[in-house]
């Protein structure tokens, strides 16, 4: 139903809930077609010379304020989530520019194979469209966040020219790059959504801080604060920040009318709307959809599949550890965006599971993150304090391992029955197990990465298996596909319930690949927006 | 919300003497006056704030002797903290060496120049393509579908 409540809007073409990577695509395309677009983002503009890579406590800050998680930010714009029963924790970032202000900005696409495990390796299910149809997309959102990266990757498909060259590779990074030679490994740099050099209105080239998992001060990295939303605004969108959407709004018939909010003073508000778009994560989507029931929608908005929140899909991440036995200064440069190995990405029976996995190179940072453990155990207090202080500091790099995590039925994200958002609108509980095939995934990377470390001269090697705080990737939770019994969209991120209804974040995803999934989330909402364009005119007031 | 910071800095110092002993010329962290720093960041944010105040205020309750133990009985008393509440110990173990590992007294020893990672970032060898010389001569392994 409508809300009557709050003051009413005019009545916009799209609105898009969420101002992140796919909402801030979204509006952009839809909003330089001449389409009249609102966004609601819960979360506000950062200022990039506030982040905390210029505090003196940046280290403090990493872990409470500027936590990628939203359970430790706890800032006000941030609702909680239940993961008492997921090993994995969901990390996102709440603002303009959504978690790719967080990001680590490593973004590889997926591989042809990946949109087809059902018909290559009898597992899952195929998605309705193929690499090909996401090609020319990919391409478009490499131009406007900028990548940086170089063709003739033998484990990927020919692509365009990269717009800037790879990131250094650093004599740190040879290090690890000589061992997987040797072993006869793939390795390639990666493409990073991080300048090389100067690229981008108000852009510099990074400067190697080797914080890339904080807001970027320079701008080098990319995040859709500074390029997607600066076009976006200059063709007439409108982003309402501070905006915490309650429900999306349905009439009689079950057509989306817009949505109900709060805004920044905490005034019930409704912005009426001819199409919605949610962009709002593959957590904040299901909740949203799921806190939307309505007389024509009883089991939530568009869930008739009853599918909205199933499928969740993380890349549970492993993470090994070698220490060498110098100082080569690892905390110079990218933290962990400068190469990767896809060795072990495609199916091969005789490792005993299905798909396969990605190495991500991985560096490390300064003094006290290493003390606290970076990517391992705390160094232990006492007596051996500094002798193991002084072995791992600027000596420690790593490989993490991104394994594709199959779509199971029962990982789901749906609504925590107490636990609420300062609003009080119900917050997401999280269930998730890992799987066997995910699981024997990792233990062959962790087994792997053993190898490449031993020969790449490491004296100690260190392994977590299953990194907790690593859900940085969201996906599965309403699924595209052509039957609307199996899915929640179609292959155009189409609600198959509410045709006015689109979603074009990680939700849709069929399956997960075994790479960052960015790239692919902007790709499929740049598509989705063209759709609309070309398709959904009678949209337009 | 606001917590206020109410523990016993002896205390804290007492702890900080056992997680960072002395090492070269530098005194154990108790000793290098690090305490008041410690509660100041913990103060940074409500939620950290409540977690190191419950430590601290489990830890005095169960320790009320601490700072007039032995170091070997303080030790012990730790180490029993660390197994029986390990979130809590490890909030204290984890502002401990943030704030250690700020001074610069700290950085001189172990050859750090201890600046923020912002403004000026570091320097490194600029991409040089040669050295996928190897890796060229692949041919393509990835799958059609």
């Amino acid at each position: 139903m409508t809300s009557n409540k709050g003051s009413r809007e005019e009545t916009v073409d799209v609105l898009v809930i969420g101002a992140g990577a796919s909402g801030a695509a979204a509006t952009a395309w839809l909003s330089e077609a001449g389409f009249k677009v609102k966004c609601l983002e819960q979360g506000f503009w950062q200022d990039p010379s506030k982040y905390a890579s210029t505090s003196p406590d940046y280290e403090f800050e990493a872990l409470t304020n500027w936590s990628s998680d939203p359970n430790k930010r706890q800032r006000d714009e941030d609702y909680p989530i239940n993961v008492s029963d997921s090993p994995v924790s969901p990390v996102m970032f709440n603002g303009v520019g959504g978690s790719t202000i967080l990001w680590s900005a490593h973004t590889p696409r997926f591989h042809p194979s990946d949109f087809s495990v059902k018909s290559l390796d009898g597992v899952a299910d195929d998605w309705p469209l193929s690499y090909e149809d996401l090609e020319e997309y990919y391409d478009l959102n490499d131009e406007v966040m900028g990548c940086s990266g170089i063709n003739g990757d033998p484990a990927n498909p020919p692509r365009s020219p990269r717009q800037m060259p790879p990131l250094p590779l650093g004599s740190d990074g040879m290090r690890l790059i000589d061992a997987f030679e040797e072993l006869g490994w793939h390795w390639w740099p990666s493409d990073s959504y991080i300048n090389s050099q100067r690229y981008g209105e108000g852009r510099d080239a990074c400067n190697f801080c080797g914080h890339n998992n904080m807001g970027c001060y320079q701008r080098a990295k990319s995040s859709t604060d500074l390029n997607y939303w600066p076009r976006a605004l200059k063709s007439g969108a409108e982003i309402e920040t501070g905006a915490r959407v309650r429900r999306i709004t349905t009439d009689k018939s079950g057509t989306a009318t817009g949505a109900d909010y709060i805004d920044s003073k905490g005034n019930e508000r409704h912005q009426s709307a001819r199409s919605v778009i949610m962009a709002a994560n593959g957590v904040g989507t299901p909740r949203l959809l799921l806190n939307s029931s309505s007389d024509s929608h009883p089991d939530g908005l568009s869930n008739s599949s009853g599918l909205v929140g199933k499928n969740l899909m993380f890349h549970p991440f492993a993470m090994v550890t070698g220490v060498f036995p110098e100082n080569m200064k690892t905390w110079r440069g990218p933290l962990s965006n400068f190469a990767m190995s896809q060795e072990f990405y495609e199916t091969d029976e005789s490792r005993g599971f299905v798909r396969g996995y990605t190495y991500q190179f991985q560096r490390s940072l300064g003094p006290a993150w290493i003390a606290n453990g970076g990517f391992t155990d705390p160094i232990p207090w006492g007596e051996d304090h500094h002798t193991e202080l002084s072995k791992r500091f600027g000596s420690m790099m790593g490989l993490a391992v991104i394994g594709e995590d199959l779509p199971e039925i029962h990982n789901t994200v749906d609504l925590d029955p107490e636990l609420t958002d300062s609003d009080g609108i119900p917050a997401p509980r999280i269930n998730y197990t890992v799987s066997k095939n995910s699981r024997d995934q990792l233990d062959h990377a962790i087994e792997n990465a053993r190898k490449v470390f031993e020969t790449a001269g490491a004296t100690d090697i260190y392994v977590d298996p299953l990194m907790r705080q690593s859900g940085w990737h969201l996906m599965g939770t309403a699924r595209m596909g052509n039957d609307p019994v199996d899915s929640v969209v179609d292959k155009w991120g189409q609600s198959h319930d509410v045709d006015n209804l689109f979603i074009v974040d990680g939700s849709v995803f069929v399956t997960g690949a075994a790479v960052n999934p960015t790239p692919t989330i902007q790709a499929l909402a740049l598509r989705t927006a063209d759709y609309i364009v070309s398709h959904r005119q009678d949209l337009k007031g | 919300m606001t917590i206020n910071i109410n523990v016993d800095e002896n205390v804290m110092t007492a702890i900080l003497d056992r997680l960072i002993p002395a090492v070269d010329n530098l005194p154990s962290a108790g000793q290098m006056g690090f305490t008041s720093e410690i509660v100041r960041l913990a103060g940074q944010q409500d939620r950290f704030k409540a977690i190191f105040n419950n430590a601290m205020h489990l830890f005095e309750s169960h320790n009320p002797e601490f700072t007039s133990l032995a170091s070997a009985e303080q030790d012990d008393a730790l180490r029993r903290f660390e197994a029986e509440s390990p979130d809590l110990f490890g909030a204290l173990r984890t502002i401990s060496y943030i704030v250690y590992y700020k001074d610069p007294k700290v950085h001189e020893r172990i050859g750090w120049d201890g600046r923020t990672p912002q403004p000026d970032g570091n320097k490194m060898e600029p991409w040089d393509e040669s050295v996928l010389e190897n890796i060229r001569k692949r041919e393509p392994f990835w799958r059609k579908a």
